[in-house]
């Protein structure tokens, strides 16, 4: 069994797929119990990461401990105390929600009747699929599914939680109560929370890591990367032609478009002059200056 | 706009792989058709060349049935690929016909199809020019046959069955339905196709054939090798007609599609109560406060069991849930339902009984490929269910031991194959009780499926789940399964017979009503065991490598096998091993040391080893004759043992010494002691039995020898295959080939003359001519005796009775061992046989010829109807051809591991299979039981009292003359009527008969022993025969035949001395007969053109008719020629009541092609034609009457 509290420590993680794709570069990390945040755009290895901490790939190098347990040789230990919410997931069609969370609720090991009816029921109520447990999940919306996929993660008192992108497709309502949720579990375990939201990690986490390419960018509290940002962030209305010359005379860290204009944040040490105002950071700054930086 | 879609098809297509894979297979498929004996699609035998544009036309005709799949493949996804794709969006909003769309795409995919199908033909080409071919039986090359089937049968099939599945995946929008439609096509097709196979509707059947292949089955289906070597297929009427059909069909098909075919993306349906209740309303809704309920899972040694029974009912669920499971079980039943009606119609058109292990039979084959496809096909869907619908992250995850899942998926594929059967099960016995059978025995059904069938069916499911888990690709796996299906038959056709080696495979089951599954069980239990043991290593093997993850490359898979392989799941797996050398060494054991394993070649080539050492100097090599026989056998039917000893005669009637004896022994007997000093063996082949003597002092011409022997059959231990059937638990029959034999037998040698080219034999010659005096010297039955003098002394256990020919003078028990003593009062031939088995007796007489039936208890349905024909049978023979020489008829029941009845003196053994469960009831049903026990009681006159030499013809003597007089027996009892119907049969047997032919055929009188011609011809020239000579001449000259030659000795009598008796009292116009019917092969066309009829008055009608007669004379390879007629042939009117004495039927003098005649008729006229007896042979019996058209 897990001890309470356990840590999990991932020690320089590589994995090169098949393409040549050279998906994590020496990963190491050491995530204490409590709610972890993993930011990183697009094909940054994320989801390689996640895989292989919930037992579905290996690494080719590096090891993963979850307290006493060595994850990649004892998969079938972590499996016990493990919940999982891949990215991607479908559902069988022909099944509703009640049946296959029970078959679910069987596999976990959760093999009594009338306990796994209990915890069946807590947890349709409480991702609000309850009116729908009798419905085909084939008929269901992503955003639907995407619950569904939340409760089976948390069946069976899982002590490591992964969760890979929980919050796409979930309307700002049912996101906050997801939030909620997994605040409230996320207590006394590991939950390992991946996503390019930053928001996400803004709301929930004590600590995150930015990867990128492979590689752990920044690791730690989300607050500090926040307070080190502070006086270097600036911003300035554009317009959009201007954007090139800007790119070119400053590190330009985000650019988006506010009401039609385009503003952007630069990250610079001392002001970088004329227009420019200083801005109160944020974790996205801290992302986008990361990356940034990186590149 | 159509021409730009149709290239954007071929292209696409082009670039995929699909194309170049079939092409491949099919090539490869043609190629191995015409170049080895493995792969068998259609084909000639015998003397057709093996590239006759006949057999290319039924290669190709056949691909291209079974490219109804390949042309699927390609149209179902022409439309529908774009909504899969999601390109739909893209294409269909572009300014684009419906029509340009739909037919560009279609004929694209169709092009492609037919690439495929060229490929096949270029295969089937390529494979006429390979070197190893017998040079023989290959034509010069030519394209004309080739592109006539590509164009005739190949292009338009490919259209026909294309449209229509084009039509069903377009609408429908799904692949599934699709193929599912080709299943339930090939279902009605086959079924359509059996029913329509009946003699009476063949244009029917042609045309509602959509291959076109029934309308080319029609018009050659009496080709000769001649025809099928030379002649083009023809394009006549019927095959016009039935293309014209299809096509246009499939044109309406098409034009059906492009109308309901809709661009628009079809929107999902809502399903009641998807919208109806709002997330937020009602009181019931989800409490999203409710408090987490925390469960400890628990993980003991039971969980595991308890998820996977849990998996188990999931995935059992998922699979008879599942609309390809409904629709398979729907089709087995329908399939079993035809299988069934096909099987039961078995001789002339009287079925037999539904008896329940001809069910369980029928059930098991045609369950076999729904079976199969529910096996490959689930197996492929089930272990990937998770990863096709993209919960196999979530899934694998999940703190479950891989065997859950593995053993949860197997064990669905088990109760589905179990549901299947017993679907199989319950289909047989309402089949019966339809039937009014009540005489259900469900625990054969238990036995037989759920039992045998379902336990090898097991395995094979084990085998789809590994290969899926092995190669983690569901269509790769598909393909495996298939190389695995087809390497069950290609290699026993490679030779490679031994079960060892074949996965699942079990020496088969025979079951007999009289010896159960007898003791063929116990090597199919331990083959069982043996590729269990196999399957059971299989699946620790999956196990390990069961995909768990999402890097499921098979070395990562093995890197991760060994992590998780456990000392108990080593220490099985090496158990399992151990077990399977145990039980393989057990099984080699018995089949190959105790036993011998021959395979087919092994035996063809004892065969040729046999001609090739002993012919030239034995063939010839006067020998003795045995003239006694006097015989202790005794038969341990419980442990399969037989002791046979006795004392044979031997009388040297040659004017020489004899200073060398051949013994031949059949190999499979011990030889305890042979009547010579071992000193005197010269020469011994154990192999071939054959054992040759120096006598000394020589057996002087005219000196006696008694040759006593002792040997024994015994079966140690189990054979692979090809266990004696003749020594059985209950139901032992043996003949004669279990004694000794003298001198070389030339029926043991390499008979088809394509295996004897190949062997590097010279061509044979099948009999010698009549004329040969030296052959005339031996019966054609055996060289090494003529008449002898017969007893024995038979034994067996003490619940069964033990026969032999011959009277019982003395029955006596001895311990637990019944005997009887059987001794024949006068000579018989050398051809006796021994039965043993628990019977019951039915008695009767004749006379004072005591009739005894001795059968299976329950065997009791048709006994009195073989008592009653024996008696009609003694009635007739006695009255118009001679005495009966015996005292006693038998009939003798024997299980089912052959199907004939055959004539020993006093004894006719008799099948379980014929005739004991023929199903009499139906009213117009021919009474074949009848018929063959007459056939076989005039035996005793025709083979038992006429003997012919061992030239040609001489089986004229005997089975034509038997035939003959069973006919007369059976006309006497079921009148005229019925013997038009019976001819029908026998000519059609004829016609098929010889063009199969192997080498040539004969006429009747020169006949080598050619079952279509000394029965089927047979049949028709003795009938026309009577009809032109009437009974009381040919019954004279047969009767006056017998007075002169009966019980004859040495030269004996040929079919030449009958056909010189018979033209002797001919009618002087028939005269021409005998040379048509007996001296040659002559066939008429005859047929009427046009029958008139107009009124007289009263009712009187004037008939005119107008008639067409062609002769024809065949060489025997079937190449015909026109002779001119100077016939009689009769011409006939007849009224509307087909059983009422025609209102006219008169010979009429023939003499050119077009006769016209005009004759008066009491009575209303409503057929009339030439030769509407159909006395003579006619390859369109059909046409002969025509119905006459009366003007008013």
């Amino acid at each position: 069994m897990v001890e309470p509290r356990a840590e999990l420590v991932i020690e320089g993680l590589s994995k090169t797929y098949p393409g040549g794709v050279r998906a994590l570069r020496g990963v190491s990390l050491r995530i204490p119990s409590g709610m972890f945040g993993l930011l990183g755009p697009n094909g940054a290895g994320k989801s390689t990461l996640m895989r292989t901490i919930a037992t579905l790939q290996d690494p080719d190098e590096g090891s993963i401990q979850l307290g006493a347990l060595d994850v990649l040789r004892d998969k079938d230990r972590v499996r016990r105390v493990l919940g999982y919410l891949p990215q991607d997931f479908g559902v069988y069609p022909h099944l509703d929600p009640l049946s296959l969370l029970d078959h679910f609720a069987v596999l976990k090991g959760i093999t009594a009747r009338s306990e796994r009816k209990a915890v069946v029921e807590a947890l349709l109520n409480r991702v609000n699929l309850w009116d729908q447990r009798k419905q085909k999940l084939g008929g269901f919306s992503g955003g639907m599914r995407q619950r569904f996929g939340i409760a089976q993660a948390l069946l069976g008192d899982p002590r490591l939680i992964i969760v890979d992108e929980p919050t796409a497709g979930l309307d700002p309502h049912e996101r906050s109560r997801f939030l909620n949720l997994l605040a409230e579990i996320g207590e006394h375990v590991v939950v390992v929370l991946s996503t390019h939201i930053v928001e996400d990690v803004a709301d929930l986490c004590f600590e995150m890591a930015i990867i990128a390419k492979g590689r752990v960018l920044r690791h730690g509290e989300p607050q500090r990367a926040i307070d080190e940002l502070r006086g270097c962030t600036w911003k300035k209305v554009i317009a959009k032609e201007e954007l090139a010359g800007h790119q070119a005379d400053h590190m330009v860290i985000s650019t988006r478009l506010v009401g039609g204009r385009t503003v952007i944040h630069v990250f610079a040490e001392d002001a970088p002059g004329d227009e420019f105002a200083a801005v109160d950071p944020d974790l996205e700054d801290v992302y986008f200056t990361t990356l940034a930086k990186a590149a | 706009m159509l021409a730009t879609f149709l290239k954007f098809e071929l292209r696409y297509r082009l670039r995929q792989p699909a194309v170049y894979v079939f092409s491949l297979i099919f090539a490869l498929l043609t190629f191995g058709a015409m170049t080895s004996d493995a792969v068998v699609i259609g084909g000639g035998s015998g003397q057709t060349a093996i590239n006759a544009p006949f057999v290319i036309t039924q290669m190709l005709g056949i691909m291209s049935v079974v490219s109804v799949i390949l042309v699927t493949a390609f149209v179902s996804t022409a439309v529908i690929r774009d909504f899969e794709l999601s390109t739909d969006a893209l294409f269909f909003t572009k300014p684009i016909r419906k029509l340009d769309l739909l037919a560009g795409r279609f004929l694209g995919a169709v092009a492609v199809a037919f690439i495929v199908m060229i490929a096949a033909a270029v295969g089937l080409a390529v494979g006429t020019m390979m070197p190893w071919l017998d040079a023989e039986r290959v034509l010069p090359f030519s394209a004309t046959p080739y592109l006539r089937a590509l164009l005739v049968f190949v292009l338009p099939n490919l259209v026909v069955m294309g449209s229509f599945f084009f039509a069903i995946a377009t609408l429908t929008r799904r692949v599934l339905p699709a193929y599912v439609g080709v299943v339930a096509f090939f279902v009605v097709y086959s079924v359509s196709q059996s029913f329509a196979g009946d003699l009476d509707n063949d244009t029917l059947a042609a045309l509602s054939d959509p291959f076109g292949m029934a309308a080319l089955g029609t018009s050659t289906r009496y080709w000769t090798v001649a025809e099928r070597n030379s002649a083009l297929v023809p394009l006549d009427g019927t095959l016009w007609l039935n293309r014209a059909v299809w096509l246009g069909l499939a044109g309406v098909c098409f034009g059906l599609t492009v109308r309901r075919f809709s661009f628009a993306s079809r929107a999902r349906k809502p399903k009641r109560g998807d919208d109806s209740r709002d997330e937020s309303s009602g009181l019931q809704g989800s409490r999203t406060d409710a408090p987490l309920v925390v469960v400890q899972p628990r993980f003991g040694a039971g969980t595991g069991l308890v998820q996977l029974w849990h998996a188990l009912r999931v995935e059992l669920g998922a699979v008879v849930r599942g609309k390809v499971f409904i629709v398979v079980v729907l089709f087995a039943v329908l399939n079993v339902v035809g299988g069934a009606l096909g099987t039961m119609d078995e001789l002339y058109g009287t079925p037999i009984l539904p008896v329940t292990h001809l069910m369980v039979r029928v059930v098991d084959r045609v369950f076999a490929l729904f079976v199969i496809i529910v096996i490959t096909f689930y197996a492929g869907e089930r272990v990937h269910s998770e990863r096709q619908v993209g919960l196999h992250e979530v899934y694998d995850a999940l703190p479950v031991p891989s065997w859950v899942p593995l053993l949860g998926k197997l064990g669905a594929l088990w109760a589905a194959v179990f549901v299947l059967l017993g679907v199989g099960a319950l289909t047989g016995m309402a089949i019966q009780l339809a039937r009014g059978y009540t005489h259900l025995e469900p625990a054969l059904y238990l036995e037989g499926l759920w039992g045998l069938s379902l336990s090898q069916w097991a395995m094979v499911c084990v085998l789809a789940v590994f290969f899926q888990v092995l190669v983690n690709h569901k269509y790769l796996g598909f393909l495996l399964m298939l190389i695995f299906f087809g390497s069950q038959i290609v290699l026993p056709a490679l030779d490679l017979q031994h079960g060892i080696y074949r996965y699942g495979w079990a020496p088969s089951t025979p079951y007999s009503d009289m010896n159960r599954y007898g003791h063929f069980i116990t090597p199919a239990l331990w083959y069982r065991l043996y590729w269990s043991l196999f399957a059971a290593g299989l699946l620790v093997v999956a196990n390990l490598l069961w995909v768990r993850g999402t890097d499921a490359r098979l070395r990562l898979r093995l890197r991760e096998a060994r992590r998780r392989a456990t000392r108990l799941q080593l220490g099985l797996l090496a158990g399992l091993v151990a077990a399977v050398f145990g039980v393989g060494a057990f099984i080699l054991h018995n089949t190959t040391v105790l036993n011998d394993y021959r395979t087919d070649d092994d035996e063809e080539d004892a065969a040729v080893r046999y001609e090739q050492l002993y012919k030239a100097a034995w063939d010839a090599a006067p020998q003795p004759r045995v003239v006694a026989a006097d015989l202790e056998v005794e038969i341990w039917p419980h442990s399969r043992e037989v002791a046979l000893r006795g004392t044979l005669e031997l009388v040297n009637r040659h004017d020489a010494p004899i200073d060398r004896l051949m013994v031949a022994v059949e190999p499979r007997l011990a030889v305890e002691s042979l009547g010579l000093p071992d000193a005197a063996l010269v020469e011994h082949d154990e192999e071939l039995g054959v054992r040759i003597y120096r006598l000394e002092p020589a057996l002087a011409p005219g000196a006696a020898l008694s040759f006593p022997f002792s040997l024994r059959f015994a079966e140690a231990g189990f054979r692979n295959h090809g266990s004696v059937t003749q020594v059985v638990g209950n139901g032992t029959f043996f003949t004669s080939g279990f004694v000794p034999h003298f001198g070389y037998d030339a029926e043991r040698e390499l008979g088809d003359p394509n295996e004897r080219r190949k062997r590097g034999l010279p061509a044979r010659v099948r009999m010698r001519p009549p004329t040969d005096m030296a052959a005339r010297a031996n019966t054609y039955i055996t060289r090494e005796a003529d008449w002898i003098r017969f007893a024995a002394t038979v034994s067996t256990s003490s619940d069964q009775i033990a026969l032999a020919p011959g009277y019982l003078v003395r029955q006596w028990d001895e311990g637990d061992r019944r005997y009887f003593r059987y001794e024949m009062d006068a000579p018989i031939l050398d051809f006796y046989a021994f039965l043993s088995a628990d019977y019951v007796v039915a008695r009767d007489h004749w006379n004072d010829v005591a009739i005894e039936v001795y059968h299976h208890a329950p065997h009791d349905m048709n006994v009195p109807r073989m008592i009653e024909s024996v008696k009609a049978s003694l009635d007739y023979f006695t009255a118009n051809f001679s005495p009966y020489q015996h005292r006693q008829v038998r009939i003798v029941e024997f299980p089912r591991y052959a199907s004939f009845a055959q004539s020993f003196p006093n004894t006719i053994p008799y099948s379980e299979s014929l005739g004991f469960i023929a199903d009499l009831s139906g009213e117009d049903a021919i009474d074949y039981v009848f018929y063959v026990t007459a056939h076989e009681v005039a035996h005793q006159w025709w083979a038992h009292q006429v003997i012919g030499a061992e030239v040609q013809g001489s089986t004229m003597l005997s089975e034509t003359l038997a035939q003959y007089s069973a006919l007369m027996v059976m006309e006497k009892t079921y009148g005229r009527a019925k013997m038009k119907e019976f001819l029908e049969y026998e000519l059609d047997r004829y016609l098929e008969g010889r063009s199969a032919e192997l080498e040539r055929e004969l006429p009747l009188s020169l006949v080598e022993n050619q079952p279509y011609i000394h029965y089927n011809k047979g049949s028709l020239v003795m009938y026309a025969l009577r009809e032109v000579m009437g009974e009381a001449v040919l019954n004279g000259v047969l009767a006056q035949y017998i007075a002169d030659v009966g019980f004859q000795s040495p030269p004996f009598t040929t079919s030449l001395e009958l056909v010189e008796r018979i033209r002797a009292a001919m009618p002087e116009r028939f005269a021409y007969l005998v040379e048509d019917l007996l001296e040659t092969i002559t066939l008429y066309d005859n047929r009427a053109i046009e029958a008139k009829a107009t009124p007289l008055g009263g009712d009187r009608f004037a008939v005119e008719l107008v008639v067409e007669s062609h002769k024809q004379r065949a060489d025997g390879a079937g190449a015909e020629q026109d002779v001119p007629l100077d016939d009689w042939l009769q011409l006939g009117v007849y009224g509307e009541d087909e059983t009422a004495e025609p209102l006219y039927l008169e010979w009429h003098h023939i003499t050119g092609p077009r006769t016209e005649v005009r004759v008066e008729v009491s009575g209303r006229p409503a057929r009339a034609g030439i030769d509407p007896q159909v006395l003579f042979i006619d390859r369109d019996p059909d046409d002969n009457v025509r119905k006459v058209e009366v003007s008013e």
